[in-house]
């Protein structure tokens, strides 16, 4: 059982059974007074038509009218409260997905094509969730009901109460399971397409331009149209069983009335049923067949929120952490916690070394290292530059300095500690790398990310550090405009600033910078590249700062640069020294110096 | 808002067959209902009054079994073709949203509204099947059904036709009042729904990012907030939209009790015949069962009017007037810019303003200018894909906005600022055609030009290596060089470039130098934005964007063309 999708997403829904169990309750009365309603409305035209007293109808006429009524209140409570219990659900089951995240191999997070990811955290979430209003909860209202009134026909007639009981079986049964099977064969090509769909339509909205311009677009149109298409064909095919499930419904409520009437029929001119309880036992099961004509729906539901439940938690398992601790419930429990302070050069045993690296092996899981052989020793004060050419492994370098990909080989002693821990690592050492996200709020909140508590006055002042101060006094709202998604609304170079002034925000001990300063004219990148590599002299907090960069010539402000080549680190030192020693650095520089420099507006 | 808005008929070609179908149904639906219910009488009445048997009531039995086979017929074809309907109708939404949000260009869609229609078409139109596959149908029935069942009431017993006919004009009545009362929470509650979709996605996305700050922990609050928000939202919608149910239910019920009574009542004193009596009870709830269904699917229905208008807001949504015109050969032509300035959105800003400037075919351009003046803004308006607000853009002395834009794109090659891969091999982002050889001379000499051959050394699979989206594994400064290779590759005469050198290192450099200078050999006319001095240098001409308030007064004119022509030394 535990190992069903189904049930181990739903555990995470966090329900309370109390809930459910009240809501459960509430949808059997609300069924249970619209099949009283007809059984009693029955024997009331039918004793009626035998012109009794009419004392002797009040009570009848009574119960009429208090079912009239209690079904409707009944049934409003049962639908709050079942979609209260299934609303909660999905917020917690969202949250939990995002927690586990969070904490998960961020290989496999990062290789999600956004289009799927919002298919499956919104989608199948939902299909998650509703498996309680839509699946569950009409299953068990469906069964108590039918119960009742199968025993409340046996109380009259016993073949009558077969006969319904075996048209409840037919409706209830039968139609939901070949609703079911239907489901389960189209299901899978129905949330393949959807996914492809989502995709697609991500790919198109999100680069119109671009695929537009190369003349791409057509093609990405009919890619949609193709997902469509499977998509109809899907949901078409699933049609055909659902309309024979859904017309097996309407023909078991007929079976049932001509049924009743076949075995109640004689029985009445045997002796053996009341003519008044044979009008009852005809009648009611047209209100008993209200219960089960939704279980069809149900079953399907429940097929489609077990294929969400497993797309999700494959989801999970996949962004799981393959080594050291498994992902448990509650991630929230990291070994050692330093949340804003860091310990930085407590351990006087370690002489506040903040990063060790020995022979330190860099590269993605799964591909060849792209860097090895790393010796580097960060102390607070320590500013290092890495240089080389584009896909020489310096991004990837540094993810794995901050411990966000697992070294490949050799030891890396985060804070002195020989431990692999991704978490606690990037709390000692965070990484700025090129293509990080600015976030769909404001600039103030996208600073604050580097730190939960950056004050105006420090944003600002990061900001006009960044080089961004005309740009903040130009912005309408100042701190608190907001940016959009993925930082559409500024460009290259104000992005590119934005993510260096949220660096300078941050209060971690070890700061690790890819490009800070692409996209910026040669005075501004020279200046700001400099102040970087100066940031850890601040006599007041000592920290040590790494900089992936192609500009050289700012980096005689450096402690030491390291030139990255063919895989390992071909020449470190001093920029001074380096300009004597390696021939493609200085020819590096003279590219950069000999050019003649475009005229810059100055202000 | 309509139950049934026209606009769905005239924008959405297969919901009109689609609804002639249902209407068919209906009709059917409503005959077989009247006879179940009289046929169902009639076989009851003489045995509960006359205790007769079996025998005696075989006639209506057997016209009963065919109507309830009927009738599960009638069921069967509703739901086989409901889904497929709703399906076609929700696909040629989603297709035409899709097409024209991207026909309405990078501008339209920047300010979160890309990602609100991205979460409209993949969500938010999915509420259009419970519409059309559970309320329309109920919808028509209401209109069928009720009236017909009423009718043969009143001809059998004109008490019970009054009360029931009392009651149904305050079904719609209370129904118009609730969805006034839930129409401004739904259109909250899509609104909510997107956002919610949109910061979740933008909190996953950036969680590389949270983590490259170890604080990846914090926003799961946030994400706990954004739900329990939601939670909020929707129950106020479904509390007013329940009640709604509850309502008509309550009144439906009751008036079936009250009719029951009130039968029970005169047959008592022998007013009316058992049969009547039991054909009108059987009759009554069937006259608001359609009513009652629209009322329990009138929340359904709200959401997928909502998402219809949500689609007809963007599908109204004028797409730029495409200019007819076939574009010069830009072999020949020279391209102009006269006196372009864009407004920024949002800000009070032209960036670019007054840029001026002449590109000869064969020649390179560089634009360079501090960050913000409007570089890649201008490389836009060259695309054609934002209208400049100012001045104009000509092609061999014809204006851009005249020209067919996919002739003049036809002939351009674009490698946008921020590069994502199509999803697919690299072979397929290089645009090679399949077949072609790994050999061919052309893509050995651009793979050399760009460095992509020592990228490709790297992956085991070569050109064969799945880029996702994003182009996993791929660093920037390679996802750019692949891009370039692209552009280099194409035949098409104008390159546009935006800061190609940007994720380039100062040795690596010298194959985009290299690749410059080839296109130009080549004969080929090349648009830069930069700002490194190195590829200022191959520059034919350098000009320099600027930025300026919003003109109250006349913009100031800017020197034309080239400061710096002599640059190439």
């Amino acid at each position: 059982m535990r190992r069903d999708p189904l049930w181990r997403a739903v555990a995470m829904l966090g329900v309370e059974w109390r809930k459910v169990a009240l809501a459960v309750a509430l949808g059997v009365l609300a069924l249970g007074s619209a099949v009283a309603l007809a059984a009693v409305s029955a024997w009331l035209v039918a004793r009626a038509s035998q012109m009794p007293p009419v004392l002797t109808l009040s009570v009848a006429t009574v119960g009429v009218r208090t079912f009239g009524i209690s079904r409707g209140v009944f049934r409003y409570l049962e639908r709050l409260a079942s979609h209260t219990v299934a609303l909660h659900g999905m917020a917690t089951l969202r949250t939990e997905i995002y927690s586990r995240l969070a904490v998960g191999r961020p290989e496999s997070v990062a290789a999600l094509r956004r289009g799927d990811l919002l298919a499956r955290v919104g989608a199948d979430v939902d299909a998650v969730g509703d498996v309680v209003v839509r699946g569950l909860l009409p299953a068990a209202v469906a069964l108590v009901v039918s119960a009742g009134s199968v025993g409340l026909l046996a109380a009259f007639h016993g073949g009558a109460a077969v006969v319904l009981a075996a048209c409840l079986v037919l409706a209830g049964v039968l139609a939901p399971w070949l609703a079911a099977v239907g489901a389960r064969t189209t299901e899978s090509r129905t949330s393949e397409a959807r996914a492809e769909m989502a995709a697609v339509s991500l790919e198109i909205v999100e680069h119109s331009a671009l695929l537009t311009v190369s003349g791409r677009l057509t093609e990405r149109l009919d890619a949609l149209r193709a997902a469509d298409s499977r998509l109809t064909r899907a949901t078409d095919r699933g049609a055909r069983t659902s309309g024979l499930a859904a017309g097996l419904g309407t023909l078991a409520v007929g079976l049932a009335v001509l049924g009743a009437l076949v075995v109640a029929v004689p029985a009445v001119g045997a002796g053996t049923l009341d003519p008044v309880e044979l009008a009852v036992v005809v009648l009611t099961p047209l209100a008993v067949f209200e219960a089960t004509l939704v279980l069809p729906g149900a079953a399907i539901q429940v097929q489609r929120s077990r294929r969400a439940a497993r797309r999700i938690l494959a989801l999970l398992d996949d962004a799981a952490p393959r080594t050291g601790h498994p992902l448990t419930g509650q991630p929230e429990a990291p070994s050692r916690t330093a949340h804003d302070g860091l310990p930085g050069g407590t351990d006087g045993d370690t002489d506040g070394v903040l990063v060790d690296a020995r022979g330190l092996a860099c590269g993605w899981p799964g591909r060849r290292p792209v860097l090895t052989g790393l010796d580097l020793t960060l102390t607070p004060g320590r500013s290092v530059a890495l240089v080389g050419a584009s896909g020489t492994g310096k991004t990837t370098t540094l993810l794995t300095l901050a411990g966000l990909l697992p070294p490949v080989g050799g030891t890396l002693r985060p804070d002195g500690t020989a431990v692999h821990d991704a978490t606690d690592a990037a709390r000692t050492a965070v990484v700025t790398t090129e293509d990080a996200h600015v976030f769909d709020t404001t600039v103030l909140e996208n600073l604050r990310v580097a730190r939960g508590d950056v004050t105006d006055d420090e944003a600002r002042d990061a900001l006009r550090r960044a080089g961004l101060g005309a740009w903040l006094d130009a912005l309408p709202d100042g701190l608190l405009t907001q940016l959009g998604s993925d930082a559409t609304t500024i460009s290259g170079g104000e992005r590119r600033r934005l993510l260096a002034a949220r660096a300078l925000c941050s209060d971690a001990p070890v700061l690790l910078l890819d490009e800070p300063t692409e996209h910026l004219d040669p005075q501004t990148a020279d200046t700001l590249l400099r102040d970087l590599l100066r940031l850890g002299d601040d006599p007041e907090r000592p920290r040590a700062v790494v900089v992936a960069t192609h500009r050289t010539a700012p980096l005689v402000a450096a402690d030491e640069v390291l030139v990255l080549a063919h895989g390992e680190v071909a020449a470190r030192g001093t920029h001074d020294s380096l300009l004597v020693t390696h021939a493609a650095y200085r020819e590096g520089i003279a590219a950069e110096d000999g050019g003649p420099t475009a005229p810059e507006e100055t202000q | 808002m309509k139950p049934l808005d026209p606009k769905l008929l005239r924008f959405a070609r297969p919901a009109r067959g689609y609804v002639v179908l249902v209407a068919l149904l209906g009709a059917t639906t409503a005959t077989l209902v009247v006879a179940q219910a009289l046929l169902l009488a009639a076989c009851l009445a003489p045995v509960v009054s006359g205790g007769v048997g079996l025998a005696d009531i075989e006639e209506p039995l057997r016209l009963l079994a065919i109507v309830v086979v009927l009738r599960a017929v009638v069921t069967t074809v509703q739901e086989r073709y409901g889904h497929r309907a709703a399906a076609r109708v929700v696909d040629d939404q989603r297709e035409q949203v899709v097409a024209r949000a991207a026909a309405l260009g990078p501008r339209w869609a920047a300010g979160g509204r890309g990602m609100d229609t991205v979460t409209l078409v993949t969500r938010g139109l999915g509420d259009l099947e419970p519409y059309l596959v559970r309320y329309l149908p109920q919808l028509l029935l209401a209109v069928t059904v009720t009236p017909a069942t009423l009718i043969v009431i009143a001809g059998l017993d004109w008490i019970s036709a009054v009360v029931a006919a009392v009651t149904i004009p305050l079904v719609p009545i209370f129904m118009i009042l609730v969805g006034q009362l839930t129409r401004s929470s739904s259109e909250r509650r899509l609104v909510a729904m997107q956002r919610l979709g949109a910061q979740v996605l933008d909190l996953l996305a950036g969680l590389p990012t949270l983590r490259a700050f170890g604080r990846e922990r914090g926003p799961a609050a946030r994400v706990r907030e954004l739900g329990e928000a939601y939670t909020r939202t929707t129950m106020r919608t479904l509390r007013v939209a329940f009640l709604s149910g509850m309502v008509l239910e309550l009144l439906t019920t009751l008036s079936v009790a009250l009719v029951a009574v009130g039968i029970g009542m005169r047959l008592v004193h022998g007013d009316l015949g058992l049969e009547t009596g039991l054909a009108v009870l059987v009759l009554a709830p069937e006259v608001y069962l359609p009513l009652r269904q629209v009322g329990a699917q009138f929340h359904a229905s709200v959401d997928g009017i909502a998402a219809a208008q949500a689609a007809f807001d963007v599908l109204e949504e004028e797409a730029p007037q495409a200019g007819r015109t076939l574009a010069p050969d830009l072999r020949s032509a020279e391209i102009r810019f006269e006196s372009v300035g864009v407004a920024a959105p949002g800000r009070s800003l032209l960036a670019p303003v007054a840029l001026s400037v002449r590109l000869p075919p064969g020649t390179v351009l560089a634009l360079t200018g501090r960050s913000g003046a409007g570089k890649t803004t201008a490389v836009l308006a060259l695309l054609g894909l934002v209208p400049p607000t100012t001045g104009r853009i000509t092609v061999g002395g014809q204006d851009l906005a005249d020209l067919d834009p996919r002739t003049w794109w036809d002939q351009v090659a674009w490698l946008p600022q921020r590069t994502t891969l199509p999803p697919g091999t690299l072979r397929d982002a290089l645009g090679v055609v399949d077949g072609s050889s790994d050999d061919d001379p052309a893509l050995v000499a651009a793979l050399r030009s760009t460095g992509l051959d020592e990228v490709l050394d790297t992956l085991p699979e070569g050109l064969d290596t799945r880029v996702g989206h994003g182009g996993l594994g791929l660093s920037v400064g390679q996802r750019q060089r692949v891009a370039l290779t692209a552009a280099l590759l194409s035949p098409r005469q104008l390159v546009v470039l935006d800061e190609p050198t940007a994720h380039l290192d100062t040795l690596s450099e010298q194959h985009v130098l290299r690749s410059v200078e080839a296109l130009r050999a080549d004969g080929r006319t090349v648009l830069v934005v930069a700002h490194r001095p190195s590829l200022v240098a191959v520059a034919d001409q350098v000009v320099v964007v600027t930025s300026a308030p919003l003109p109250t007064g006349p913009v100031p004119a800017r020197p034309a063309v080239s400061p710096s022509t002599e640059a190439r030394a």
